[in-house]
């Protein structure tokens, strides 16, 4: 476990090298959510509600999922860019889980996200707009809850898109194909309340919405108990699926492994 | 049951075939064509604990490839691999413990970080106890001089810096088996001296078994007592480091020194090697050709400065070694 420790500790740190790119990084983010601020403003005109929905609920929405999607954000070329330049084999000659590392820097890194990236975001989005507070203690600690389970799912996707680069070398437009579905699907551009109802009936078996759309849903208390409880039981399942199939391409790409560069 | 056995292992790799240039691409981008490249083909043998193996071939011979195998990073295609009682790739986080390699033309420390913080990031990895990690410490910074440099950032090292410091890296978890592939590559005279030797007393006081990739012949001659030879995927000689100059024991090179600018003609049985504009190099088997022919053929026929017998060097030796098929063992 110290192992891992010393790991996450090194990537957290290592993000403090670079202020500059970590500024840009909250301007990016206040950047989207204003633009999505302005254009739902536009939209709701003076209408107070649409179908029930209103426009503190999807601002919510946004300060939430972009919020979350700033402080998680897996290292989609983790892997792909040690198999690209051959420094895999040194990494394989470390006597820990190659997966295990991969998450023990990420985990450092959200970490850092957390206090240096999620915490302003949230600050500026409370004193410029009308976001809801959390409906409950309930829903505040749930809300954690299934944030941290969306995390889970978001980097087991991630993890299993990455393992793809044993056999195709360069997945730049795996991980393209990837991050456009994860931002249109899981609510993070479209609020999922507007999506049709066909739509969201295929989202439903997808793992998509289980990223930023049910901590959101939790915060506000759309949700009754028995249904908070299944659906943070969905994304562990989500979790679980993810794992195993990018697990068993990690035993199998090993067998496949080519350490490119002599 | 030896300490490292490896039993018939193959390895083949995919390798890309396509034209050059943009029509070259274009079909490429519809018809991928694919050639296998057999990069190990059926490699046998055994070493025991404590042993010291010098593993030679030119470049692409697959020496790389098996190095790689033995320490747990790639799979062979078939054939199998047992060290320690241990099977490498299928135990991989076990076994990679107990072994260190060192890779000449990677580096293994934190480019941006002082040699001692990679070591310390090292220690807490493989869990290595304070008192052995101490001891080893200050045994290796002695042993490959780094007192001057050990704080400084890797990437202001100079290359033999480096490889002394990637070599201490590899050590600090006191590994019973360590693989070095090509520890001397561009490295000064000075510095390979250093290197052969902490080689050497680490073979000889902790019985560290010891697989040894290079090009240098100096390297081999002056640690290891055993040597294997592989060409193109398979294994050529794999004996004691003698033996491959008792295979040419009747072998006599010849230096020829001219006064003028000189070509010599083609002698029977005479193997000509070398020849620039004053000096040519002769090789011959003693036992066929009789010296004293040679001599008054070669001085009845040339004007000659000086001439020079010697036993051919391992060089010499190993560069028609690789130059041929396969050799009697």
């Amino acid at each position: 476990m110290l192992k891992y420790l010393a790991y996450a500790k090194k990537a957290f740190l290592g993000r403090s090298a670079y202020r500059f790119d970590h500024l840009m990084g909250i301007l990016s983010t206040c950047l989207q959510f204003f633009i999505f601020y302005e254009i739902y403003r536009a939209l709701y005109g003076s209408g107070d509600s649409v179908d029930g929905i209103t426009m503190s609920m999807v601002t919510t929405n946004f300060v939430l999922s972009l919020g979350l999607g700033a402080m998680f954000s897996p290292d989609d070329y983790y892997l792909p860019r040690r198999i690209w330049d051959g420094s895999i084999s040194t990494e394989l000659l470390r006597p820990i889980s190659f997966p295990g590392r991969m998450i023990a820097e990420n985990v450092g890194a959200s970490c850092f996200n957390l206090i240096f990236k999620f915490v302003p975001v949230l600050l500026i989005a409370i004193f410029t707009t009308g976001m809801e507070k959390p409906a409950g203690a309930v829903s505040m600690i749930l809300f954690i809850v299934s944030a941290l389970l969306g995390y889970g799912v978001l980097w087991t996707i991630s993890f299993l898109v990455q393992m793809t680069s044993f056999w195709l070398i360069n997945i730049w437009s795996l991980i393209t194909i990837k991050d456009v579905l994860v931002n249109v699907c899981s609510g993070k551009m479209i609020p999922l309340w507007f999506m049709p109802v066909w739509m969201t009936g295929i989202l439903r078996f997808t793992p998509f919405e289980a990223i930023y759309f049910t901590p959101v849903q939790i915060y506000l208390g759309q949700l009754t108990m028995p249904e908070m409880l299944t659906k943070c039981a969905v994304q562990i399942v989500w979790i679980v699926i993810l794992y195993l199939i990018g697990s068993i391409l990690w035993k199998q790409g090993q067998k496949k492994l080519i350490v490119q560069g002599g | 049951m030896s300490f490292i056995e490896v039993d018939s292992i193959c390895k083949k790799y995919k390798v890309s075939k396509r034209k050059s240039g943009i029509p070259g691409m274009v079909a490429n981008l519809f018809v991928p064509k694919y050639e296998d490249k057999e990069a190990v083909k059926d490699i046998s043998f055994t070493i025991e604990q404590g042993e010291m193996v010098g593993f030679v071939g030119p470049n692409g011979a697959g020496k790389s490839t098996t190095i790689k195998m033995l320490s747990g990073i790639l799979y062979p295609d078939t054939g199998s691999i047992h060290v320690d009682g241990m099977i490498p790739y299928k135990q991989r986080k076990q076994y990679v413990g107990r072994i260190g390699v060192v890779f000449g033309q990677k580096s293994q420390l934190q480019w941006d970080l002082p040699v001692i913080d990679s070591f310390e990031l090292l220690k807490a990895i493989y869990s290595i106890p304070s008192d052995i990690y101490k001891k080893n410490l200050d045994r290796y910074t002695e042993m490959l001089d780094m007192d001057r440099f050990i704080n400084q950032p890797v990437r202001q090292l100079s290359l033999g810096q480096r490889m002394r410091a990637d070599i201490a890296a590899a050590l600090l978890h006191s590994p019973k088996i360590v693989f070095f592939d090509e520890p001397t590559i561009g490295v000064d005279v000075v510095g390979k001296d250093k290197i052969r030797s902490f080689i050497r007393e680490l073979n000889a006081e902790d019985q560290v078994t010891m697989l040894f990739t290079t090009h240098d012949m100096q390297d081999i001659e002056k640690t290891c007592n055993r040597l294997i030879i592989i060409n193109q995927g398979s294994i050529l000689y794999d004996g004691a480091l003698d033996g491959i100059r008792q295979l040419h024991g009747s072998a006599r090179q010849l230096d020829v020194f001219f006064v003028n600018d000189t070509s010599v003609a083609a002698i029977p049985d005479v193997e000509i090697i070398e020849a620039d504009k004053r000096h040519s190099q002769l090789l011959f088997d003693g036992t066929k050709v009789p010296i004293n022919d040679l001599m008054s053929r070669l001085l009845s026929t040339y004007n000659i400065k000086d001439i020079n017998i010697a036993e051919p060097d391992i060089d010499s030796i190993i560069r028609k070694i690789y130059s041929r098929e396969k050799v009697a063992c």
